[in-house]
């Protein structure tokens, strides 16, 4: 190929990729559509009728929906990190990921913070918890945990949003010169103006360095906030300094398996091979693994600290509890799905082939699911209180809730890759010319290349 | 600001772009160019300094982490309930909130920063119309006094296109 030639290749199969999706894309869209439908009338029993629908009863008061809350938080936050923290770090994989994974995570925000509205007894007061000043003067109460969640979430949403669309500008100019109709209008909207001038270069390339400054310590801060829902309490199995660092290991975990669950079939629908390699997929598989090693030391410190703790010790039983109580297959799936099932990416021929990934990629979906269950439900079903214990078992509402929120994730998702490059063309173009022969992301016989 | 005439020429590689533009800055050509992404070498060949986004962004960061801490320690201090037997004024608390602030208002400026700068960018280096260009390509725009010489320079440097423009 001729180097002008492969950065038009780029440009046609990309723009290509998200314009036809094919019947696939659609069927998948309607079953996403009909799963978030079906949570949300599911919902809609618990505000009509009470939260008797839940599973929920003393102690165990939070479950399912703090479980999912946390979940997508975590699922939240690889896309900053593949998009900011392996930009700082000049990680070239990215280039070809990136896209994919910060709609992800806008997507994955979008669902987290519907679930600490739909947990709230009364959802429609949710707006008592943003600091506005209201009739009795008096102000919401900053040493609240739920309220570091709020200006967590919301700042993480806001950040990730405009860190997106920024990225898209120079990209949705390309589609708009090509557009016509309402799409021209949508594209010229997203485009903010851009022509490709090199004073437009020159201010662009400065300013994003500056998010992904900003949203480096806010991917960090943002599960740390979350962890600190639990530390904060003195209830056993959550009062950890451990916490955060855990919190943000398991987060970083289960977003990279979420993004390599959703690049596996994507590129493959998309006929994005060429542009997302195996070698891509190698990359973010090698993440998983140094995630996985971080999560798996973080259980056993847990254990060994649990362990050595004198036996009348609560954290002790909690632990012990967990193990070998009524939560124990959760318990030990979770180990199975998080520490082993990663072990297996230390084969380069697992790792490299898309299906395995594939498999051990899901696999860690649940087994992060489950870690939050664990963490979640069983230091509330097995407090200082022996009277108080009692198993907490999901109702098929919480179920429903919990599996249309993935229908909800999708159907945007699906949305988003239709209206938006799920890569990008700017960038693609630049490694490209960096290559030197104007097709390092393409080039036959180069490392990665999908033949 | 209104494009002025010159010479336009496209060019493939951005290495070429970049050699070419230096040539035309030391015979006195006034140069700009249009390209499809981020070519380090050539935004550095038209000799601007670096963009000065900081000098907005960072006090917009600052002014979140004043914000943050009006915020919480105000509002507070404006009704003194103790919760949780804790201070007041709880600085540990506040910190994260406050660290929030600072993020989202540093970056909403930063948003605007590049908005404006990028919009007053594609004014003021506005091309003549000599476009579209293909979107493979990088142009180079040269205005001076001799553009026969600008011409024959970009064509020396492995130019694709050149052409006149009023």
């Amino acid at each position: 190929m001729k180097p002008g030639e492969d950065v038009l290749t780029i440009e046609e199969m990309v723009i290509a990729a998200h314009r036809s999706p094919g019947r696939g894309y659609w069927i998948a869209l309607a079953i996403a559509a009909a799963a978030a439908i079906f949570g949300g009338w599911s919902y809609s029993l618990i505000v009509r009728t009470g939260l008797h629908w839940t599973g929920l009863q003393r102690p165990g008061m939070w479950g399912n929906l703090i479980t999912d809350f946390v979940f997508w938080v975590g699922i939240a936050h690889s896309g900053t990190l593949i998009s900011a923290i392996l930009f700082l770090f000049r990680a070239r994989f990215r280039t070809a990921v990136y896209r994919v994974a910060e709609m992800m995570t806008v997507f994955a925000v979008l669902t987290a913070g519907l679930y600490p509205i739909l947990h709230l007894g009364r959802p429609w007061l949710a707006y008592w918890l943003m600091p506005y000043p209201n009739q009795r003067e008096l102000w919401i109460n900053f040493r609240s945990p739920l309220v570091w969640d709020v200006f967590a979430i919301s700042t993480y949403l806001i950040v990730s949003t405009v860190f997106l669309l920024v990225g898209v500008a120079p990209d949705a100019a390309v589609l708009r010169d090509r557009a016509s109709g309402w799409r021209r209008h949508l594209y010229r909207l997203l485009a903010f103006g851009w022509r490709g001038t090199d004073e437009q270069w020159r201010h662009y390339t400065r300013a994003y360095l500056f998010f992904a400054a900003f949203a480096t310590p806010l991917v960090v801060s943002v599960h740390s906030v979350v962890s600190w829902d639990f530390a904060v309490s003195v209830l056993p199995g959550w009062h950890s300094t451990l916490f955060p660092p855990y919190f943000v290991a398991g987060a970083i975990l289960s977003g990279v398996a979420m993004v390599i669950t959703i690049l596996v079939p994507l590129r493959r629908a998309l006929r994005l091979e060429a542009i997302i390699t195996s070698r891509h997929l190698d990359m973010l598989a090698r993440l998983l693994i140094l995630t996985s090693l971080i999560v798996t030391y973080s259980y056993a410190t847990e254990i060994v600290l649990a362990w050595q703790a004198p036996e009348a010790d609560p954290e002790r039983s909690t632990f012990l509890y967990r193990m070998t109580g009524p939560y124990a297959p959760v318990f030990w799936l979770m180990v199975i799905c998080n520490c082993l099932g990663p072990a297996l990416l230390l084969v380069r021929r697992v790792r490299t082939t898309a299906w395995s990934l594939l498999v051990i990629c899901v696999l860690v979906n649940v087994g992060m699911w489950l870690e939050r269950f664990n963490i979640v439900v069983t230091s509330l079903s097995h407090d200082r209180l022996p009277f108080n214990w009692r198993v907490y078992v999901p109702s098929w509402v919480e179920w429903a809730v919990t599996f249309g929120a993935f229908g909800w994730f999708f159907f945007l998702f699906l949305l988003g890759v239709k209206f938006l490059p799920p890569i990008s063309i700017a960038e693609l173009k630049e490694e490209a010319a960096h290559a030197g022969h104007g097709g390092g992301a393409l080039a036959p016989g180069e490392p990665g290349h999908a033949g | 600001m209104p494009a002025e005439g010159g010479v336009i020429a496209t060019f493939v590689e951005p290495s070429t772009a970049a050699a070419a533009m230096l040539s035309l800055r030391e015979r006195g050509f006034k140069v700009r160019a249009l390209m499809p992404a981020a070519y380090p070498d050539v935004i550095a060949a038209v000799g601007k300094p670096r963009s000065r986004l900081d000098l907005v962004t960072l006090p917009g960061a600052l002014l979140g982490v004043g914000l943050g801490i009006l915020l919480t320690a105000g509002t507070s201090l404006a009704w003194p309930l103790v919760t949780g037997g804790k201070p007041i004024v709880s600085w540990p608390p506040f910190l994260i909130v406050t660290f929030e602030v600072a993020v989202l208002v540093g970056s909403l400026v930063n948003l605007v920063a590049v908005a404006v700068g990028t919009w007053r960018g594609g004014r003021r280096s506005a091309f003549p119309a000599a476009g579209p260009f293909p979107s493979d390509r990088i142009a180079v725009h040269a205005a001076g006094d001799e553009l026969a010489v600008a011409e024959r320079l970009l064509r020396s440097a492995g130019a694709v296109e050149v052409s006149r423009v009023a």
